[in-house]
């Protein structure tokens, strides 16, 4: 059966299940008695275990079946949860991970077998200790394996009928038979050059007939690190292994004289027997287990899974161009508006009117709709994360938690796309920096184990997403000590910075706090980073922090990044945009109201300082020649707010609120980013977009 | 908004010849290469953008989208534009950047030239101008500065 074009659904249903057992392993970390959890995860490896055997990867699906085995065990009450048996789970999961980016990027599953893996698996079903479980395992697995025993298996072979003919040739010719199992040294680069130099030590005393593995894969190197043959030959058994051992690199030489009854009578060889029942009883097990996995699957569907969401996957692709062809939509309604908006065009227009509100509806709603379908939770992003301070707790040696909220908030896809890394960097460095040692909290009063907490949620038209920790926060004064030491600031600079000031230094590049570079973070490649990814996205991020309490992360995004609700406003004869999302209100301010604070304009509104910006004076606006007769008594102020900033934008006039589609202003143009793009007006005329932000 | 459209496809070329459409910015006739050439537009309003390149007048809407505008005058060196009714915006495609509009005098004519036509401009270090010019072509008696459209579009400003 083909089942490449099933390719692209393996896949994501694989990084689905692999995600619900991460999540699930967590929870059971915690809960090892949770029932429930054991069963979901039981259902998520078989079903894994089944797509893997579909598919025909055959490496993935004997991973996932020895899972799948121990879980059986865990459920049937044989095995408890310890906190090794969770180390092996997750390098299972990273091995099929990797299993999975394997199919991504060539549709096959790659030759790593993570036998090491398999092993320790094993080990927790049999209840013996895993050794070595950590994440090591997989480098040592050969070596670890091998250095133990030492197994003659130059008899498990099936062996053909040509080969039993050559052997029984040679027995007739008066000949003896020896078994060799051969292990080569893993640190040895050349394997079938050691294979072929002990063959070639053989062959001077004898013929070698059988090879396990054959010939061919041994000089394809196409074998572990053990190889078997089986030589005839007249000379004594010691100085066949005599010569074998002389070549270097060889472990070990392991020789038997065999009889060719022994060889030819293996199947109905006694050890054979026991060998093929094994397979039958455990061929039973994995039945049983089948079964019983359909009973829980059904069981568990009814109870348990909630009914799945009728979805369609939509080519992100396909939601662009929809999204282009209502941004077109809106802008001629836009027009049409402005047509109506049209004083002196009689009463035969009422029903003209309604048309157009009622069209202006519509394409709020279909824009509202396309944006919906663009939006996915920030879960698919998020999820990872727990998972992330698990491991970053055992390889910093803290401890620490990490409480999210807010995974259901959702964004536009391409946000949700672009937003991890930046997160992941700030959880790191809440884990690496912000947090302290066990030690160091329990002396400062605090709870040995450290909080870490993102939270998500919607502010208007932004989504804010918080990384918070409760850990040591920004010490301001070795930031001071850091920046003046790098020659940003002079010393005198420095005394007149306030708190806010020096933290934002963090973000300024190459500018890392840590003592040490750790390869968790320190590399000073963080911050700045972070900052350029958000801000590239159209959104900006903010640190707060109190010493000894923790720091606090904000990064706000916005909801959409094509269609905007903007206020529109007038200087002289140009129309700007500012986006309604970071206004906070319009207002009226008397011309004697206006104070002066280091000889800079500033209003008082309900007891906060705001500083004024003149926008005729930011944006070189040339006045009429009348404008200093007609000043005015009253000035017109957008207040606009960026977190706890605020500005007041002095504008002449107010236009109203409109709906804009966002344009670019191309690459042509640069004018330190004040501008943030275009929009074209119901007239056909185009108005700039403001960027409140850069202005605060 | 009245739009002219040159239909490339109507005209004929030669494979040593290269077809130009001649411009007068000034006195001068300069020739634009019609493969960069995506549409000439009559002038329309352009929207100051602040704070940007000073030879650059703004922004248009061509049809919904967004396009800036430059002065070639004042990329040369010249005196600010004057508009008229010949004045028209040449829209320009270069590479992946999008879209350009470069602002002339007046729009003439198509020419075709043979390479033979065309001569080498060696570059007077001391001429301002001379940077954005990468041949003279002859036609007709008349002399035709061959712009090299990618100076153009490149961020440099002559000092």
């Amino acid at each position: 059966m083909d089942v490449s074009q099933y390719l692209d659904i393996f896949i994501d249903e694989t990084s689905e299940h692999l995600q619900d057992l991460s999540d699930c392993i967590m929870v059971l970390e915690k809960e090892p008695d949770n029932k429930d959890t054991i069963n979901e995860i039981f259902r998520a490896a078989h079903s894994l275990k089944g797509m893997a055997g579909t598919m025909g990867f055959k490496r993935m699906q004997r991973l996932t079946h020895d899972m799948e085995n121990v879980f059986q065990e865990v459920r049937s009450d044989k095995l408890a949860i310890n906190s090794q048996m969770i180390d092996v789970l997750f390098q299972c999961l990273d091995a099929i991970e990797s299993y999975l980016e394997n199919v991504k990027a060539s549709s096959t599953e790659g030759n790593q077998d993570n036998e090491a893996i398999i092993q320790a698996l094993n080990a927790l079903l049999e209840g013996r200790p895993v050794e070595a479980t950590n994440s090591e395992i997989v480098k040592q697995d050969s070596e670890e394996a091998d250095k133990t025993e030492y197994v003659f298996r130059a008899l498990e072979h099936e062996f053909s009928d040509t080969e039993l003919d050559s052997l029984k040739k040679e027995v007739e010719k008066g000949q003896k038979l020896f078994g060799f199992t051969v292990y080569i040294n893993p640190n040895c680069l050349l394997k079938s050059a050691r294979a072929f130099l002990v063959f070639r030590a053989i062959e001077e005393y004898g013929d070698i007939i059988v090879y396990n593995p054959s010939s061919q894969e041994i000089e394809d190197e196409n074998f572990d690190l053990v190889f078997n043959f089986i030589a005839s030959s007249s000379e004594k058994q010691a100085l066949l292994v005599k010569v074998a051992r002389n070549v270097s690199e060889i472990d070990e030489v392991l020789c038997e004289q065999v009889d060719y009854e022994e060889i030819s009578g293996r199947t109905i060889d006694d050890e054979r027997i026991s060998i093929t029942e094994d397979n039958v009883q455990t061929n039973n097990t994995a039945v049983a287990v089948k079964e019983q996995q359909k009973n829980s699957t059904v069981k568990g569907q009814t109870n348990a899974k909630p009914v799945t969401n009728r979805t369609v996957r939509v080519d992100i692709e396909k939601l662009d161009t929809l999204m282009n062809q209502v941004s077109e939509l809106i802008i001629a309604k836009n027009s049409l508006v402005s047509i109506s908006g049209q004083e002196g065009q009689g009463n035969q227009n009422q029903s003209f009117h309604e048309q157009i509100e009622y069209l202006e509806r519509i394409t709020t709603s279909l824009h509202e709709s396309v944006m919906k379908a663009r939006m996915v939770p920030i879960e698919s992003v998020v999820n990872k994360f727990p998972r992330m301070i698990r491991d970053l707790s055992k390889k910093l040696d803290k401890k620490m938690e990490l409480y999210m909220s807010g995974e259901e908030t959702e964004l536009d896809r391409t946000v949700v796309d672009q937003i991890g890394d930046p997160l992941q960097h700030l959880l790191r460095n809440s884990a690496d920096h912000g947090l302290e040692s066990a030690e160091v909290r329990k002396k400062a009063g605090k709870p040995e184990v450290g909080s870490i907490f993102l939270n998500a949620y919607q502010e208007g038209n932004n989504v804010v997403i918080e990384v918070r920790d409760d850990g040591n926060g920004i010490d301001t004064d070795s930031v001071k000590a850091k920046a003046i030491e790098r020659g940003i600031v002079s010393e005198e600079q420095a005394e007149s910075l306030t708190k806010q000031e020096i933290i934002d230094f963090l973000f300024l590049p190459s500018f890392s706090m840590a003592k040490t570079v750790s390869d968790v973070s320190g590399r000073g490649v963080g911050l700045d980073v972070v900052k350029s990814n958000i801000e590239a996205l159209g959104g900006d991020v903010e640190v707060s922090s109190t010493l000894h309490e923790g720091s606090k992360f904000t990064v706000r995004l916005p909801l959409t990044l094509a269609i905007i609700q903007a206020l529109m406003v007038e200087i002289e004869n140009e129309k700007y945009a500012i986006a309604l999302a970071s206004i906070q209100n319009i207002e009226d301010i008397a011309v004697e109201d206006i104070k002066y604070v280091q000889a800079k304009e500033v209003i008082i509104i309900r007891g906060i300082v705001i500083p004024l910006i003149r926008l005729d004076k930011v944006l070189d606006i040339e006045r009429s020649a009348d404008f200093a007769e007609r000043s005015e008594e009253n000035l017109t102020v957008v207040i606009v707010r960026k977190g706890e900033n605020y500005a007041g934008l002095v504008v002449d006039r107010l236009m109203g609120q409109q709906e804009i589609v966002i344009k670019s202003i191309g690459n042509y143009i640069n004018n330190n980013k004040i501008i943030s793009g275009a929009t074209i007006l119901g007239d056909g005329e185009v108005a700039l977009i403001l960027d409140a932000n850069t202005l605060i | 908004m009245e739009v002219r459209t040159v239909d490339i496809n109507t005209i004929t070329t030669t494979n040593d010849s290269k077809q130009y459409i001649v411009v007068k910015i000034g006195s001068e006739q300069y020739g634009i290469d019609i493969s960069f050439v995506d549409n000439i537009v009559r002038l329309q309003k352009i929207t100051r953008v602040p704070k940007a390149q000073k030879y650059f007048k703004g922004i248009i809407n061509l049809r919904g989208e967004v396009v800036p505008v430059m002065s070639l005058r004042l990329k040369m060196c010249l005196d600010n534009d004057e508009f008229s009714d010949k004045s028209r915006i040449i829209i320009l495609r270069v590479d992946q950047r999008g879209l350009l509009g470069i602002m002339v005098d007046e729009v003439k004519e198509v020419v075709t030239l043979n390479t033979t036509q065309v001569d080498k401009y060696n570059p007077d270090s001391k001429d301002e101008q001379s940077t954005f010019i990468k041949g003279v072509g002859k036609h007709d008696d008349q002399l035709i500065s061959l712009l090299d459209i990618f100076s153009i579009v490149d961020d440099h400003e002559v000092e």
